[in-house]
Order: C-alpha cells, then structure tokens, then sequence
C-alpha cells in the first residue's frame, strides 16, 4: 500500500484551502473553527497515514524503498526525480513532525484563537509541516534543498507573524539572513558533491562517495565541513547561533514546532543522512563534536542568566541540538536521533506549558515578574515539571536515555568530551531548576488567569507521556540505517555512569539551594539576600558574568561589529551605487550635448535667418575654394 | 528688340543689392510688416534676375518664372497678414522677437 506520498500532500492540500479561505477576510467565530479543523486535521490526517505507512514498513520486513511520484525536470543528462525514500530514520523523522506536529497544532487552535490572522497562521503551519516532510523523505539532495528552504522561509514567515512590531519582522530578517549563512555553505557542498560523484540521488551519492574515496580526501572533508555548514546555520549551532534566541519572537507553538522540535534539528538529520561523508573525514567528524560540545556548554551558561522564560527554552534547545551533534560526533549516530525524538517530546511539551503559563498572564514571558504559580495553574505546573525532569535527564525519563547514551558515548571518544558534556548536563539542571523555581513558586507576581480548554491541556498530557516514557523502548529502528547499529547496551552501574547520572542530580540539589525561596531583585540580578553566594553573584564580578552570559557570550554585540556595522557603513558609502555610475554619466554626457545644441533654437526668426545666410555663404566658399 | 542692350551684368548687380537689401531688412527690422516688405524685396530681386536672364538668352522662361514668383509672392501676403493679425492679437505687438516661445 503506497499511501506515503499521502504524507505530505496532506498539509499541502491543507495550506492551500488555508490559503483560499484566507482570502475571506471575516474572522468569526464558525471561520475559526474551519480554519482549526482543516488546519489541525490535515496534520492529524498525515498523522494516521503516516502510522500506517510505518506498520506497513514493518509489515514488509523493514526494507528501505523508495516511491517514485515524477521526474521533476530533464536537463541534459541530469534528471532529478521528485522520490521519496522510506527507512528507518525517515521513518522516525515522520513520526516525530506529523506527531508532535499534529499535537502542537491542536495546541494552537486554542493558542492562537485571540489572535488576528488565524486562517494565516495554520496555512503556514501546514506549509511548513509539507516541507519538513519533504526535506525527511527526499531521496534526492535537491528535493531535500526544496524542503531545507522551505522550512527556512516558513519559520522567517512565523517568526514574524505577529508583523505589527518592527523588532518581529527584525527577529525574522535576523534568522533568515543568518541561517542563509550556513544555505550558502552547504549548497556548495552539494555542487561539490555532485561534481565530484556526479548524482545527488542520496544512496548513489553515498555509494559513490565510498567508491571515490575509500580512504578519505581533502575533497571528501571539504564537502563534508560545508554541510556541516548548513547544519550548524540550521540548528544554531556556533558560530551561527544567534538567530534562535531572537527567533522566539514568534507565537509559542512555533517555538515549540519549528524551533524546538522539528526543524532546527533539520541540521542533525542532515548529517546522519549524509553520515558516510562523515565517517570518510576524521576531520569532518571531529568538527561535528566539536561544534556540538562548544554549543551546549555557551549555551547551557547562557540559559542561566535570562529572564525571557522562552529565551531559557531556546537556549536550551540549542544546548540539546548540541548534545546531538556532539553524538554525531563522537560516532553515536543512533543515540543522536533517539535524543532527537526524545527532545522534540519533552521540549514541545516545555514550550507549550510555558505558552499556557503566558497565556495565562496576558503575554508576560519575564519569569521575574511570574512566580507561585503552581497551585493556580496545575496542569502547565505538572507538563512543565515533567518536561522539566526530562530535560535534565533524571533517572527512567525518556532525556535520561537518549543523553545518558550520547554522555557515555563521548566518554569513549575522549574523557574531555565527557567531562564537557557532563558539566553542561549539570547546567542543565540547574538552569531548568531555576525555570521552574522562579516560574512556580515564591510569591506570586502576576495574576493568572487561565482559560485554556481540553484543545490545549490534551495536546499537554500526551505530551508529557512522551516526555516521560517514549525513551523505554529505545529506538531500534534506526539501526539498520546508521553505522553504529543501533544504541547499544550501557553499563549504568560503571563509576563514569554513576557520575554522569549523578551530575543532573547535584545540579538540582544546588538550584534548589540557590533560588527556592528567595525573590529575584527588582534590578535584574537573579537573587537577592545575604548569604555568601549571593554577595558573589552581587559582586562587580558577578554581574558582569552575568551580563556577558545574559548577552549570549557577546556573539551578537561580536557580529554587529564585525559584519553587520561595516556592511550597514559600506552600504551608506554606496548609497548611490558606484556601478551606476557609469550609466549616470552616459546618460549625462547626452543630456549636456542636447543643451548645447538646444541653445541654438533660441525662437528668434531672424537669427535663423542669418544663420541660413551664414550657412550658405559658407557653403558657396567652400564651392569656391573646391573648384579654384 | 536691338534697342539699347542694358547688359546682364548690370542687371545681375542691380538684382544682387537688392537682394542683400532686402535680407539686411529682414534681418534688422522687427517690425513684422517691414519684414516682409523685405522680404517682398528680396522675391522681386529675384525676379529681376530671372527676366534678365531670360532676356538674355531670348527665351521666354525667365519671364514665366517671374509670373510664378508673382502669384507665390500674392499667396504669401494673404497667409502672412493673417499671421500678423494673430500676433497683434496674441502679444499686442508687431515685434517679431516676442514670439520666440518655441525655443529650446
């Protein structure tokens, strides 16, 4: 049974009636509820289709194959077909965006239903749920490219949904650009690649690879660096982190979709899809970890020193992505995608409690201004504390699993790495404690006042199963698809285990230590009182750790000097475009010619008169002179 | 026809002052009438060189060019005192350097 190009033609379909019931302008209240039901159910629709095409793909004996729907165009020899390709890791991707994603859009058909441009906000969701499953299941770079870009241009068009306030429409320019950084690179990786190995169907070119370069080359670790590019711009790795945080912009659920689940860890599938390239350059691949460690540990510090509970949750997410490029890195390909899935469950579920806590007080995201919330607002208070409790990875969660499998295997690879990723799995606690202790408890600060009904507290309790249980059974069935053969057994009861185990504890032994029952300061400072941490943090010292962590570790002030401040000063020299110049002047010159000659019609009949004279007497000497 | 043979240069001469007399007045006078009084002149030294040279070879086209220039000099009375009524009309004045508008 074919059905998976049902997968994502539904969300297509799905965007499109959006678009055209769009075009009604009315926003009532029967309006509403077609726009949720058509924007929701397509999801939820592909949802199914999707599950069936899985227990079909078991049903056949879990053989990868590849659907061929069109040739997309023939150019010379090159012949790029619009194909999808099912395997395990596809398979696992699907899930995961047409799952989470249908809950998430469940979610924001109550989120969202105050909001102006309902209709708008579900035809973009839908389009970009289509290109994220096409960038899954292409069996082709190119297709994957499509749905690279398409996903790009969906999360700019939400970023900047809520269009009235010029810093949203900044945020969304801001991501574009940036992530458009790290395109460029890996476009170029792909005309290497298909120069090279001449395809881009994505088995031949891995196959071919292989064949080309058995024992790797400078070409092979080239092409490798440049996707890793595109991977890192996508997946706000360092250097091209900042537009995550600024991306928070948008409304929650996209957040919770585009910026925490699905594609932002568009770049980790991208590399486990391209895995062989990878395994062909040692170089490449350390470059992956790398990347991943100095990401999870800038960002894992940054996350304790905002304010903007969202920003808290970006900043964690970028530390997540981390941990799996680290795994990718370090050789754990399974236990990369197995955090991947178990990421998308408890940091969906995260954000969309936090969107039920904002919405409850009216749009605040400062956690300072939230506090003694959680006898008011009971069930975000138990999602949160459980996507909380997966997030620092505590003992039978499912972020236990995946991350005890990628910290362990980094342990193998090189007790550095180890020791980095275990510390960052200790800040993680600790700012996660923080979260929740300055979001939940104390005094509290704002009113709630929660209306949120069975379409958003629903999406939340799936969720939070998620959360807690979908890391029991692993995930077997990327295992025939990456070279590590699936996530192996782990020793939980070996020293570095039990360390490694224990660091998330210890980081939420000292939060609570550090923030429960103490109010931050009205001036930003995290914490106010007597005791001698809190003269440390109130220390000159202190604050200005602080406010460099609170900054993101400069990145932005770093980027502003260096590329965006002499790019904005050359653009004012060139105001009025130095190639046009020339063309100016051409057309100056004439126009100068025309007012010469122009002088001469002065009106005047009798100076036209003497002029024929003139004329004329000149010719008859030269006549004259001529025939003498 | 052998009486006193006037001969052709001194025609052509004659023709030729009052040619350049005729444009010097065109080219002076900007008076719109005295302007084409000139310009009357300068047709009718023309003429004169005209006859005189179908005078001097005895044929007769000289004398039926002078006829031509005759009913073109008539036709262009008739047009140009229309446009000397126009101008007195448009700019209260016969001074032909007032309707200089069409300039560049």
């Amino acid at each position: 049974m074919d059905l998976l190009w049902l997968v994502p033609t539904l969300p297509l379909a799905g965007f499109l009636v959006l678009l055209v019931a769009g075009l009604f302008v009315s926003e009532d209240r029967p309006r509403k509820w077609f726009c949720g039901i058509v924007g929701a159910g397509s999801i939820g629709l592909s949802a199914l289709v999707a599950l069936m095409v899985g227990m079909d793909y078991y049903a056949a004996g879990a053989e990868p194959t590849s659907y061929f729907l069109w040739t997309w165009m023939e150019v010379g020899g090159f012949t790029p077909g619009i194909r999808l390709y099912l395997d395990g890791l596809s398979l696992v991707m699907t899930g995961v965006i047409t799952g989470v994603g249908f809950l998430i859009h469940l979610y924001a058909t109550g989120y969202m239903w105050d909001e102006e441009g309902y209709s708008r906000f579900f035809a973009y969701m839908n389009l970009f749920v289509f290109a994220m499953l096409m960038l899954v299941l292409g069996d082709n770079l190119l297709v994957l490219f499509l749905g690279w870009e398409g996903v790009g241009l969906c999360s700019y068009l939400l970023i900047g949904f809520f269009h009235k306030e010029p810093e949203n429409g900044y945020a969304a320019r801001k991501a574009f650009v940036v992530t458009r950084v790290g395109d460029t690179a890996m476009l170029l990786g792909l005309f290497l690649l298909f120069r090279e190995v001449g395809s881009i169907e994505v088995q031949a070119a891995m196959a071919g690879a292989r064949e080309l370069w058995p024992d790797g080359s400078t070409t092979v670790t080239i092409i490798a660096l440049l996707l890793l590019g595109g991977a890192v711009g996508k997946s706000a790795q360092v250097p091209l982190q900042t537009w995550l945080p600024d991306a928070m912009a948008g409304p929650t659920p996209v957040s919770a979709l585009i910026h925490a689940a699905t594609m932002v860890t568009a770049g980790v599938y991208l590399i486990a899809r391209t895995h062989d390239l990878f395994l062909l350059s040692t170089t490449a691949q350390f470059a992956v970890a790398a990347v991943g460690l100095v990401t999870l540990f800038i960002s894992s510090f940054t996350a304790l020193a905002q304010r903007d509970i969202k920003r808290v949750l970006a900043y964690s997410t970028m530390s997540q992505i981390g941990y799996m490029f680290l795994a990718l890195g370090v050789g754990a390909w399974s236990a990369a995608i197995f955090h991947l899935m178990t990421h998308a469950f408890f940091k969906a579920l995260l954000f969309l409690a936090s969107g039920s806590v904002i919405l409850a007080l009216h749009h605040e995201q400062d956690m300072f201004r939230m506090g003694g919330l959680w006898k008011k607002l009971p069930i975000p208070f138990a999602s949160m504390l459980i996507g909380s409790i997966a997030l620092a990875a505590l003992p039978f969660t499912s972020g236990f699993y995946s991350k005890d499998a990628i910290v362990l295997a980094s342990f193998e690879y090189s007790s550095v790495f180890w020791a980095g990723a275990a510390t960052a799995a200790f800040m993680t606690a600790l700012y996660t404690t923080r979260m929740m202790v300055l979001t939940f408890f104390g005094e509290t600060r704002t009113e709630p006042h929660d209306h949120s009904r069975i379409n958003m507290w629903g999406p939340l309790l799936v969720l939070a199963v998620l959360a807690v249980g979908g890391g029991w059974y692993g995930l077997d069935a990327v295992s025939s698809v990456l070279p590590d053969g699936g996530i192996g057994e782990q020793d939980h009861f070996s020293a570095v285990a039990i360390l490694t185990m224990g660091a998330p504890l210890l980081g939420i032994v000292l939060g609570y230590l550090i923030f429960y029952g103490r109010q931050p300061s009205s001036e930003g400072a995290p914490l106010a009182g007597e005791r001698r941490l809190d003269r440390l943090v109130q220390s000159p010292a202190g604050n200005a750790i602080r406010r460099f962590w609170f900054g993101g570790w400069g990145f932005d002030v770093l980027y502003d000097r260096v590329f965006v401040g002499p790019f904005v000063w050359f653009a004012r020299l060139n105001k009025r475009d130095g190639v046009d110049f020339v063309y100016t002047a051409a057309a100056g010159i004439t126009r100068g010619f025309h007012h010469l000659v122009a002088l001469t019609q002065s009106g005047h009949l009798r100076w036209y008169a003497a002029n024929m004279a003139l004329g004329l007497l000149a010719a008859f000497a030269i006549v004259l002179v001529a025939l003498s | 026809m052998s009486a006193v043979a006037v001969p052709l240069e001194h025609v052509l001469f004659v023709a030729a002052v009052l040619f350049l007399i005729g444009f010097v007045g065109v080219l002076v006078r900007r008076n719109v009438i005295f302007l084409l009084m000139s310009l009357e002149i300068m047709m009718n030294a023309c003429g004169l060189a005209f006859v005189a040279a179908g005078a001097r070879w005895g044929q007769p086209d000289g004398q039926i060019m002078f006829m031509l220039i005759l009913a073109l000099a008539a036709a262009e009375v008739a047009v140009a005192l229309a446009l000397v009524l126009q101008l007195e009309r448009r700019f209260s004045s016969l001074d032909i350097d007032t309707a200089s508008e069409l300039n560049g």
